[in-house]
């Protein structure tokens, strides 16, 4: 199908055009796309003919006038780098605490011993459980949302680097050590690029319980955010936007995601698939 | 840093890599479990520049007499000597090949070759020409930028192989290597692993299941008892060298393998006897073995 549309006019000058155009508009593309639409239909049917419970439902097309209107305003662009500025900010932290933290639990018997039990204790609490304790805790709210985000990102890391510590095959530590390798060379060359897989695992469930975490402290907490003005468009009856912002939270998490899988196939192109 | 103190590809002229054991015992003892006596009174010599060919039932301390002599663990009792010197870490004299890859899947193949002479410190231009050279011996050259994920099980083999050949070990430890590997596969490796010991001249210690192998490789084959691990017998394999499959159909061959054959039978049938799942696996192993000795090639 690809080779009748490459016009026998001009072949070679198309010819990267055409491959982006044959990248978006597939057969595949063109699925999930059928898919969109359906439901879109099914959405506006359900409105139109007053379902029961769903009658308040704002139609599809009023959502997609509130969304060409706010995407036009300042404001809506102030929430969006509210949030990402916030699971930024939060979400480095756990990294920058948590894979020091579990590769010191991986490796070392004794600290783990020391240190395990309290982190158990710590870990089953929701980190949405931790958002009255986090407003007291901290001076401003800003300071109490990161430290928020960073609970949701950060046990997870913590269990996943410990994880994959431990998976690194003994037999791969000892030819290291066979070779000639020192305790530093096993660190640095072993065990951190044998635990990056569960590293980036780590970050890939952390971001999605952060960006879960964030939502909730911003509609409790915060001035500003994706999440609080989702909430404030509720509270103010705006239910276009009350869908605007739900869909603009999912693209937002999967901006953050499809960032974290780009970074890791770049860190690891081991891992690819041949 | 010339080219004449690389790896020539012949160290005919070696004159080390004796291994030794002296009175040698390795008992394990656990809290609340009966002890367990791995290794008992070993007297082994590893003569330098042969190939020794360990065979015995699973549970006779094959792979533990293989730690011993890397340095992974230290006997309970007796010394393991490496050319005269007590053995009391890993070193890269001593260097084992795993039965599962332990190559590192997150470095290149020539990254991982190199990984010897990188953790030493040596000079960049050096390593490179030691690195091509021993890729070229073991035919990698050209997927030196390749991952261990991106090689058949054969070529991760020969990139093992090569890993371990660049720091010029003294002896090679060899873990049932080539297990896992198809049969065709197999075979090819064994015939190159014989050439190229033949040419590189270093001690060898091998460790298989193959009573073929064992014996196409060895020039002492040394047959174990299971538990408490002893020497049961050393057979030296007069096989002629250099060694070709061919060898394998020569009435000697026959004649050494029926030998070995029934020693390890007995040592397998008192392992069975001792209710060992595995054990009960190698007597199956070693009876299909018996009727399908053909010549390949």
């Amino acid at each position: 199908m690809s080779q009748s549309m490459n016009g026998e006019r001009r072949p070679a000058k198309s010819d990267r055009l055409k491959k982006i155009f044959d990248k978006f508009f597939n057969i595949e593309t063109l699925r999930g796309v059928s898919t969109v639409a359906v439901f879109c239909g099914l959405w506006q049917l359900v409105v139109y003919y007053e379902v029961p419970y769903l009658m308040y439902l704002p139609r599809p097309l009023d959502v997609a006038k509130k969304a060409i209107s706010s995407a036009a305003a300042a404001d809506y662009w102030v929430d969006w780098v509210l949030s990402l500025l916030r699971i930024f900010i939060g979400f480095i932290a756990a990294q920058v605490v948590g894979i020091p933290l579990g590769l010191a639990m991986g490796i070392s018997r004794t600290f783990k011993e020391f240190t395990f039990p309290i982190f158990e204790i710590l870990r089953p609490i929701p980190p949405i459980a931790w958002i009255p304790i986090a407003i007291l805790f901290w001076p401003t709210r800003e300071l109490s949302i990161y430290f928020l985000v960073f609970i949701g990102a950060f046990y997870i890391q913590v269990i996943n680097v410990i994880q994959g510590v431990s998976n690194i095959s003994l037999n791969q530590k000892l030819a290291a050590y066979s070779l000639g390798a020192k305790p530093k060379d096993i660190f640095w060359r072993i065990l951190l690029p044998g635990s990056l897989p569960s590293i980036v695992t780590g970050m890939t469930v952390g971001m999605g319980v952060a960006w879960n975490v964030l939502i909730a402290a911003e509609m409790i907490a915060a001035q500003g955010g994706l999440g609080r003005t989702t909430w404030e468009s509720y509270t103010n009856h705006n239910i276009p936007f009350i869908v605007v912002g739900m869909v603009s939270i999912g693209l937002a998490g999967s901006l953050c995601s499809v960032l974290l899988r780009w970074l890791g196939n770049r860190a690891m192109p081991w891992t690819k698939k041949f | 840093m010339t080219s004449s103190a690389s790896t020539g590809g012949t160290h005919i002229s070696r004159d080390f890599g004796e291994v030794r054991f002296t009175g040698v015992s390795k008992t394990y003892e656990k809290e609340g479990e009966e002890k367990l006596t791995a290794l008992e009174g070993l007297d082994l010599l590893l003569q330098k520049r042969k190939t020794t060919v360990l065979m015995g039932p699973t549970g006779c301390g094959k792979s533990v007499l293989i730690n011993l002599i890397a340095g992974y663990e230290q006997p309970t009792t007796g010394t393991v000597y490496m050319d005269g010197e007590p053995v009391r870490e890993p070193g890269s004299d001593r260097l084992v090949v795993f039965q599962e890859s332990a190559l590192f899947p997150w470095m290149t193949v020539n990254s991982n070759v190199a990984f010897g002479c990188q953790v030493k410190g040596m000079a960049e231009a050096e390593m490179k020409e030691k690195t091509d050279h021993i890729l070229n011996v073991v035919g990698l050259a050209e997927f030196r930028d390749k991952y261990p994920s991106q090689l058949s099980g054969g070529m991760q083999r020969r990139a093992e192989l090569a890993r371990a050949l660049i720091n010029e070990p003294k002896i090679m430890l060899m873990d049932e290597p080539f297990r896992g590997l198809d049969a065709m596969t197999r075979q090819l490796m064994q015939e190159f692993y014989v050439q190229l010991y033949e040419k590189e001249g270093h001690t060898n210690l091998f460790v298989t299941h193959e009573i073929d192998e064992g014996i196409f490789l060895a020039d002492q084959l040394v047959i174990m008892t299971f538990q408490p691990g002893k020497i049961k017998e050393e057979i030296e394999i007069d096989l002629p060298r250099p060694r070709e499959f061919k060898v394998m159909a020569t009435p000697r061959f026959m004649e050494l393998r029926a030998h070995a054959l029934d020693l390890l039978f007995e040592e397998a049938s008192k392992a069975l006897a001792a209710g060992r799942k595995s054990a009960f696996d190698l007597v199956g192993a070693l009876a299909s073995s018996k009727d399908s000795c053909q010549v390949p090639m």
